[in-house]
């Protein structure tokens, strides 16, 4: 039976590409409403492919991928309705402002019914300064830009929000305000599938971390399990080849 | 959705840099051309009122029916402005007597050759070569530009059918360059209107189906822009694959095929008809005077043993009839002469004509091609002119020489130049200036050829088709595999 809280799901996720590479391998997880689940990984480990396959930018070769009960392969455009994304690189529309480019992409979210003030306040939240919410972003660093990337997620008030490497490239200050507003949209009951490489803030901020390697899932542990441990060791063992634990 | 990422894609390219080079340059190329267009309408217009001018001057001064020498200009036509064609490459008049075979000559550039190197810029050109280019610079990058930026994923991490998606951009994009043709095209039409050039129902009738054309041809090129760009997986590569493309449908497709046809259909050179016609006609002369001299045997035989007084009493009674029999032998001689040279004239069009209709058949496998013959067939500047004008003009010319001819008989003379030579009174020459007054005043005149709305949309529909058929393969293309192209 459907777990009514359950609003993310990979069920023996698979994904061989077509040069044979196994790129997902049997990878089943649940992402709750209000969780925040982080998974971490080498570069190559399946992190962004898995997201990939619940936004069905790719199709699994087996098993797959809900989003509030929705498989996505079969439906994408109701999935992709409860989804929101950010990416490693935001990179929006170079000509346009700030707000502009908010305004496009919530109206292509289907949320028709924002003001300019509901784009400065998200804006203001995500902490871009108020200067630079007429600018286009062209002239924007990439902290900025990803800011807005952000926004842009928020303002489409999906159920769920998947991030690939959000906070790759932020600055220390910038990457904690990142944290916090996190931990705001969790508190709103949002589900969360983040990606990073960054052990310590997903500790901080996760309810429950995944370690990926080679495309498989091999360790999944809440926070309160997590809480006695040293993330960066383990983490470091299983790169190193630590089997999977039951 | 539609609207969303329509007016998505015409904001991203009113804002870009590349909307505002394109509208300026579009702006005053056109204007230019327009500008130049209306300037030489005009000098054209003025040449041919004093050509008609000229000729009832000359017509004045005539000294005989059989010897009027009308020498008929081309009609300038206001859409030439737009089109300039093959107008400025074939003749602007030919004299038409009894005498001479028609032949346009005195074209523009034969005036002029420093035009024939770069020729003018006319509308058909800018929509064929500048727009095209633009069509390309708006839409080389428009899915792999958006893959690259990295907001293709973005979009698709929203509710949005790659089938409305594609659409939807490429009416973006066609729309963001339909108004760089747009308003300059008004702002012509304004300048027309500024410089008085009459322009009737049926003009504005075949304007309306040129920018049709047009639209439809750089519809083409922006769908074909589209469709690379999904064929691709950088802009770089799919601008190259373009420019290729439109070297190929622009400058070589068009050039190959008269090429390819020119193999296929051996047309006879000018020098050879030429040969043959000037062959014929002294074997034909040269049957002329074997004759006539043979006549003047026969009546010196007659007059033979006559006394100098019978002689010329002989002569004074029969002069008329020999002169009739000598004008006739001539006139059938020049008739089968003539008769010859229609014949050549006739198998040299059909052969041209093969020929033009395999060049434009494999041309149109380029629309660049069928969207020049669309609007050159719409201006009436088409290839057809020079022999629609020589058409007319050979009508206009039997019309004269019966006209003279009757004339002549009404003035009871013969005309032309009599020679007489006398053994007493020496050598007379006379021009026989017809009896009476010349009358001019119910002399045919000549009309230029008028081809109908009907006759100049009839062979564009196929090319418009083709135009539409092209645009809709590139749009369909692109949709197709766009379905599976990889948003990441």
């Amino acid at each position: 039976m459907q777990d009514t809280n359950v609003m993310l799901e990979a069920r023996s996720l698979s994904k061989r590409y077509e040069d044979s590479v196994l790129a997902l391998n049997e990878v089943s997880f649940t992402v709750e409403k209000g969780e925040i689940f982080a998974m971490l990984g080498a570069n190559g480990a399946g992190k962004t492919t898995t997201i990939n396959i619940f936004f069905n930018f790719i199709e699994p070769s087996a098993g797959e991928a809900r989003v509030d009960g929705i498989v996505t392969h079969k439906d994408p455009l109701a999935a992709k309705q409860r989804l929101a994304f950010v990416s490693e690189n935001v990179m929006l529309y170079p000509n346009f402002t700030a707000i502009q480019n908010l305004d496009f992409f919530s109206r292509l979210g289907g949320r028709k019914d924002y003001s300019r003030s509901d784009y400065h306040e998200v804006l203001l939240r995500v902490g871009l300064q108020e200067e630079a919410h007429d600018k286009k972003l062209r002239g924007f660093s990439k902290g900025m830009r990803q800011k807005c990337g952000i926004a842009v997620a928020i303002l489409k008030d999906a159920p769920a929000i998947l991030l690939d490497e959000p906070t790759s490239g932020l600055d220390p200050k910038a990457g904690f305000e990142f944290m916090q507003l996190l931990d705001t949209l969790r508190n709103e009951g949002k589900a969360i599938l983040m990606s990073t490489h960054d052990i310590f803030r997903a500790k901080e901020v996760a309810d429950s971390i995944g370690i990926m390697r080679e495309g498989r899932l091999v360790m999944q542990k809440s926070g309160a399990e997590l809480a006695a441990e040293n993330l960066e060791n383990l983490y470091l063992e299983y790169m190193a080849g630590k089997t999977v634990e039951a | 959705m539609f609207k969303i990422i329509i007016e998505n894609e015409l904001r991203a390219i009113l804002y870009s840099p590349k909307f505002v080079a394109t509208f300026a340059t579009c702006s005053l190329l056109m204007l230019l051309s327009v500008f130049v267009g209306i300037q030489e309408y005009r000098a054209s217009v003025r040449q041919y009122e004093a050509s008609l001018s000229l000729a009832d001057q000359q017509l004045q001064e005539a000294s005989s029916y059989s010897g009027v020498n009308m020498r008929t200009y081309r009609a300038p036509d206001p859409m030439q402005v737009f089109v300039s064609g093959v107008q400025n490459d074939i003749g602007r008049f030919s004299d038409i007597n009894a005498s001479e075979a028609l032949k346009l000559t005195n074209s523009v550039y034969s005036d002029d050759p420093i035009f024939a190197i770069f020729r003018f810029i006319d509308f058909t050109f800018i929509v064929q070569v500048v727009l095209s280019l633009f069509a390309i610079l708006f839409t080389f990058d428009a899915i792999n530009g958006e893959r690259e930026r990295g907001t293709l994923k973005l979009i698709f991490s929203n509710a949005v059918s790659r089938a409305e998606y594609v659409l939807s951009k490429s009416i973006g994009a066609w729309l963001g360059l339909l108004a760089p043709l747009a308003i300059p095209v008004l702002l012509s039409l304004m300048l027309v209107s500024l410089f008085k050039i009459q322009l009737q129902p049926e003009h504005w009738m075949r304007l309306a189906i040129l920018l049709a054309a047009a639209v439809l041809f750089f519809t083409f090129f922006v769908f074909l822009g589209v469709l690379i760009s999904t064929l691709t997986r950088h802009s770089s590569v799919s601008f190259m694959l373009l420019l290729v493309s439109w070297v190929a449908l622009v400058l070589i497709v068009p050039r190959a095929a008269v090429m390819a046809a020119g193999q296929i259909v051996p047309v006879p050179s000018i020098a050879e008809i030429e040969g043959r016609e000037d062959g014929f006609a002294k074997s034909q002369w040269r049957t002329y005077e074997q004759q006539l001299a043979k006549r003047w045997q026969q009546r010196n035989g007659e007059m033979a043993g006559l006394s100098p007084a019978d002689r010329q009493a002989y002569r004074d009674e029969h002069l008329w009839q020999w002169m009739e029999q000598d004008d006739a032998a001539r006139t059938e001689i020049q008739e089968e002469i003539n008769a010859f040279r229609t014949k050549l004239n006739e198998d040299l069009r059909n052969r041209k004509a093969e020929l033009q209709r395999s060049a434009f058949t494999l041309s149109r496998l380029s629309p660049a091609s069928a969207f020049q013959l669309t609007a050159m067939n719409l201006a009436g500047t088409n290839i057809d002119l020079k022999s629609r004008y020589e058409d007319s003009m050979a009508s206009y010319r039997s019309e004269l020489i019966a006209y003279g001819r009757r004339k002549q008989k009404e003035s009871g003379t013969t005309g032309g130049i009599r020679i007489t030579i006398d053994s007493e009174a020496g050598l007379n020459i006379s021009t026989g200036r017809d009896k009476g007054t010349l009358d001019f005043s119910d002399m045919p005149r000549f009309q230029p050829p008028r081809r109908s709305l009907a006759q100049a949309t009839a062979p564009a529909v196929v090319d418009l088709g083709l135009l539409a058929l092209y645009s809709l393969l590139a749009l369909a293309g692109a949709f197709v595999r766009f379905l599976r192209y990889d948003v990441r």
